[in-house]
């Protein structure tokens, strides 16, 4: 199974509890680290808040169940800050190899709707591990050098 | 085939993390040592236009790779205050002063004056040649050997350097494997 953040954005929220929609999929706040989401961003500008992926019961292809409007809360720092309002975005930034190399822009991300773990990068047609992913921040990606195409 | 860029192309390049992503500098100028053949660091300037000198510099050794659309540093901790950073770095006395040098074969023959130095792309700041104008005029590219002799006013190459004077970068990074291996033999 596999879902991608251009896919999920804008795809509604749900309380689980309540059954109302509560907003929808703006942003995705990744731990590069482990390489998974770390919190789903509902909502854009002052009303934009996050939901933790452990908050999120059900990561469905019509809607994303929320266990209860509880599980919502603000940035709590610069980067979640940053993630809230969209900088820190994969999908449309540049990609550089960690040699330095710029090679190309993030065209989009696929996870694991189950787990939340990402799976690929899209760059143009090329489909790249995210085992390759180094980090990422408001300026670009940092990808393995071994993904630079050859000179 | 090596991957090259020169110096005047770096300057300006942002300088970016690796686990961040995030541009925290940009080269404001490289400092060479000329005659050990590398880089010893760069100067760096704030991110943004007429955003000003950033005080902390960065030493060659905490460089993980210099690009050619980036240099790029583990993290932030890399930036080194001035007074922390190695003396060449802090006051650049040497800075440049191959550039202009003239370039001379051992056999008294002059190949043209420094204009640029050539990094290997993916490297912390090895320098592996010069951009010089020729005496006829126009640019070439010259391979380095490992150490060289460098006063203020010129530099002096072995005389097979002349065969491997090429048109551009590419054919520089092509050049220098042969070069070494030549000189090598010798």
């Amino acid at each position: 199974m596999s879902d991608s953040f251009r896919q999920a954005t804008g795809r509604k929220v749900v309380s689980r509890t309540s059954a109302q929609d509560v907003g929808t999929v703006s942003h995705f706040l990744v731990d590069v680290k482990e390489r998974r989401i770390a919190a789903v961003v509902v909502g854009r500008g002052k009303k934009a808040r996050l939901v933790d992926w452990e908050h999120v019961s059900g990561f469905g292809l019509d809607a994303v169940m929320v266990s209860d409007e509880g599980a919502f809360r603000s940035a709590l720092d610069d980067r979640e800050r940053s993630g809230v309002d969209g900088s820190l975005d994969l999908v449309g930034k540049r990609v550089l190899t960690d040699r330095g190399n710029e090679v190309g822009t993030l065209d989009d991300v696929t996870f694991d709707p189950e787990t939340g773990v990402v799976q690929m990068l899209r760059i143009g047609d090329r489909e790249i591990p995210a085992g390759s992913l180094l980090g990422s921040g408001s300026y670009a990606v940092v990808l393995d050098r071994r993904e630079e195409a050859a000179p | 085939m090596k991957l090259l860029v020169t110096a005047s192309q770096i300057n300006g390049l942002p300088v970016v993390t690796v686990g961040g992503g995030e541009d925290v500098a940009e080269v404001r100028d490289v400092i060479y040592d000329p005659e050990a053949g590398r880089l010893v660091g760069l100067t760096l300037n704030k991110r943004g236009f007429f955003s000003g000198r950033r005080r902390e510099v960065l030493p060659a050794e905490a460089i993980h790779s210099i690009g050619r659309d980036a240099v790029m540093i583990v993290d932030e901790s890399s930036l080194t205050a001035p007074e922390d950073a190695p003396d060449d770095i802090a006051h650049p006395a040497k800075e440049r002063n191959v550039i202009g040098g003239d370039v001379l074969t051992e056999g008294g023959r002059s190949l043209g004056v420094v204009r640029d130095l050539a990094l290997l792309v993916g490297s912390a700041g090895e320098v592996v040649g010069y951009q010089i104008e020729k005496p006829a005029g126009g640019h070439g590219y010259i391979p380095l050997p490992a150490q060289l002799a460098v006063s203020g006013q010129a530099l002096v190459v072995p005389d097979v350097t002349e065969e491997f004077v090429r048109d551009d970068l590419v054919g520089l990074g092509a050049a220098v494997d042969e070069f070494r291996a030549r000189l090598g033999l010798r």
